[in-house]
């Protein structure tokens, strides 16, 4: 798993460190929505999807749907990302996690 | 929070979720509750086909990108009503915690209030509390099929018709029930209307608290609002304790008011004991109080073990309500509505814009007139078309030519249109390097002005 419980003092098994995985993993998930909903609430508030499409560099025509529906994904998915890696970096290197677990 | 409490909430979050039956209870909180229930869905599901004026009154029209509130149209430019509108949201919310701790989740919250109604359809299909437990663990027979069955009928034709409520603010909702009605649906309202119903069904049938404990911003940012003087839940310990029942209650000399029969924990939608103190997951939704005083009342013991107080009345201090950190919020709400209902007012139907054209500064006319150009964009935000006429004030003998047609000076209702004009004036007059004028747009009683810069003729 990507994502190691950083905890002290607490051995975890294999299952339960499965599930950690699966709750950060959804938490990652629920809060890019949350802020993907309101960013695209806000972008799309100043930006008219249909016209910055036909600007962009493939000229496609589409309709308001597909364009705040697109809009919603791409921002979904980038902030997903962000939040994965995130949460990666954020969680201690086992090296450093074994020590601290050590000298306590 | 210390470290402690740290690590068991994280802990928490690691084991495996235990499903919740909370008691029915009845009470006066509860009863507001039921009120704001039914008041709050109410709306919900009757303002989308509330018609005014031939259309429908609240509708978020968003392939036209157009808002209709209460026969008011709202355009994108009028973004910034919808911001304070939520900024002022944000406000209200500190101000009540503060004041009044979790009024929000108990009470209003879309996930308490939908939760309740898909708790009592449970009820009525599957019993109280130790029904429903018995039936979880009882073997499938017919009749659990059947109870079963029936709930989740209820839940699934509650959620569909939610979805479609709920898709009905974003597109007309006689429509949609129409398209329903021929089985002709758009992808987008499919997909929405099969959303919002899923989301529905899964987090008022399945996830309930776990919402609240898990997944809710606000439920991990409240504590930030609290001070020892907000209204919270609490259960009296110091009348509370030594907490006994039965037997031992009858021979002890100096027992505490709790008979220790685990109501308040029973009826907890959370599954907390109140009584071990303010904790985050409460939500402060009063069934406790409800259980309580009603078991207080049999017993013959004045009402109020577990009541609303404050943390410093429920140490003998006094309790103020003006604090600094309720009046600064107080402050800020005020503000921020007295600058939202003035800037409404002054909204005006017609949305001007003027360029100046960045080649030249000023051109001449003939040898008494200068003139400069402009690009004018007007927005017509009314509900109307518009014809516009347009005028310069800020200097004598000012004048405003266009070579354009007067229906191009013309705009539907949302059309943006885009004139160049020409403003001129006596070069004897405009003889500063830059003046300061006020151009105007005008159609019916409506008019909106932009301040320009008026390049003159100086050598
Ligand atoms: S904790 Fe969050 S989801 Fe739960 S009731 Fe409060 S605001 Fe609603
Ligand atoms: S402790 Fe009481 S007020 Fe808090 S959630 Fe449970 S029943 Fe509601």
């Amino acid at each position: 798993m990507p994502t190691q419980p950083i905890t002290k003092n607490k051995n975890f098994n294999a299952r339960q460190v499965k599930r950690i995985f699966v709750r950060r993993l959804g938490i990652v998930i629920w809060v890019s929505f949350l802020v993907a909903a309101v960013q695209s609430m806000v972008f799309f508030a100043l930006f008219d999807p249909v016209y910055l499409w036909q600007l962009s560099s493939w000229h496609i025509d589409i309709s308001y749907w597909q364009g705040y529906a697109m809009g919603f994904a791409c921002f979904w998915a980038f902030l997903f990302a962000a939040g994965y890696v995130i949460g990666i970096v954020m969680a201690l290197p086992r090296a450093q996690l074994a020590k601290r677990i050590g000298t306590k | 929070m210390s470290t402690q409490e740290r690590e068991t909430i994280e802990l928490n979050l690691y084991q495996a979720h235990k499903k919740i039956y909370p008691r029915e209870v009845k009470g006066r909180f509860q009863f507001k509750r039921k009120l704001a229930v039914v008041v709050l869905l109410g709306l919900f599901y009757l303002v989308p086909w509330l018609q005014m004026g031939g259309e429908q009154a609240i509708l978020f029209d968003l392939p036209n990108r157009r808002f209709h509130i209460l026969g008011l149209i709202l355009w994108p430019q009028d973004f910034i009503f919808l911001a304070l509108l939520l900024i002022i949201a944000a406000f209200s919310l500190f101000f009540f915690t503060a004041l009044a701790g979790r009024l929000w989740c108990g009470y209003a919250c879309p996930q308490t209030v939908w939760t309740e109604v898909f708790i009592w359809m449970e009820q009525l299909t599957e019993g109280g509390r130790n029904q429903r437990m018995k039936l979880d663990q009882a073997p499938w027979t017919w009749n659990k099929f059947r109870k079963k069955t029936s709930k989740q009928i209820l839940w699934v034709t509650f959620a569909l018709w939610t979805g479609f409520t709920f898709v009905g603010f974003f597109t007309p909702i006689r429509e949609l029930a129409n398209h329903i009605w021929i089985w002709q649906l758009g992808p987008w309202e499919m997909f929405w209307l099969f959303f919002y119903s899923f989301a529905t069904y899964g987090n008022a049938g399945f996830l309930r608290e776990q919402v609240c404990l898990y997944m809710c911003p606000y439920a991990r940012f409240q504590s930030a609002m609290f001070d020892k003087d907000s209204l919270i839940i609490s259960y009296d310990e110091q009348r509370g304790e030594p907490r006994m029942r039965g037997k031992k209650r009858r021979t002890e000399n100096n027992p505490g008011d709790c008979i220790d029969c685990t109501l308040c924990v029973q009826v907890c939608p959370t599954g907390i004991d109140i009584r071990d103190g303010l904790q985050y997951e409460c939500i402060a939704c009063a069934a406790c109080i409800d259980a309580c005083d009603e078991v207080m009342e049999k017993s013959g013991m004045p009402k109020g073990l577990i009541r609303y107080t404050t943390e410093h009345s429920l140490s003998g201090k006094p309790s103020r309500i003006l604090r600094p950190r309720v009046i600064l919020y107080a402050l800020v709400l005020f503000g921020l509505i007295t600058g939202f209902v003035t800037a409404f007012m002054m909204r005006s139907p017609i949305s001007i814009n003027v360029l100046h054209d960045r080649n030249t500064f000023y051109r001449m006319v003939d040898s008494n007139t200068i003139e400069n150009v402009y690009t004018l964009k007007i927005m017509n935000k009314g509900r109307e078309t518009a014809q516009y006429q347009l005028s310069a004030s800020g200097l004598p003998e000012l004048s405003v030519v266009t070579d354009v047609d007067s229906d191009m000076l013309q705009a539907e209702p949302g059309q943006l249109i885009s004139v160049p004009i020409k403003i001129r004036a006596p070069k004897k007059i405009a003889n500063q390097r830059i003046h300061n004028i006020l151009l105007s747009v005008m159609s019916g009683q409506h008019k909106n002005s932009e301040e320009v810069k008026y390049f003159g003729y100086k050598k």
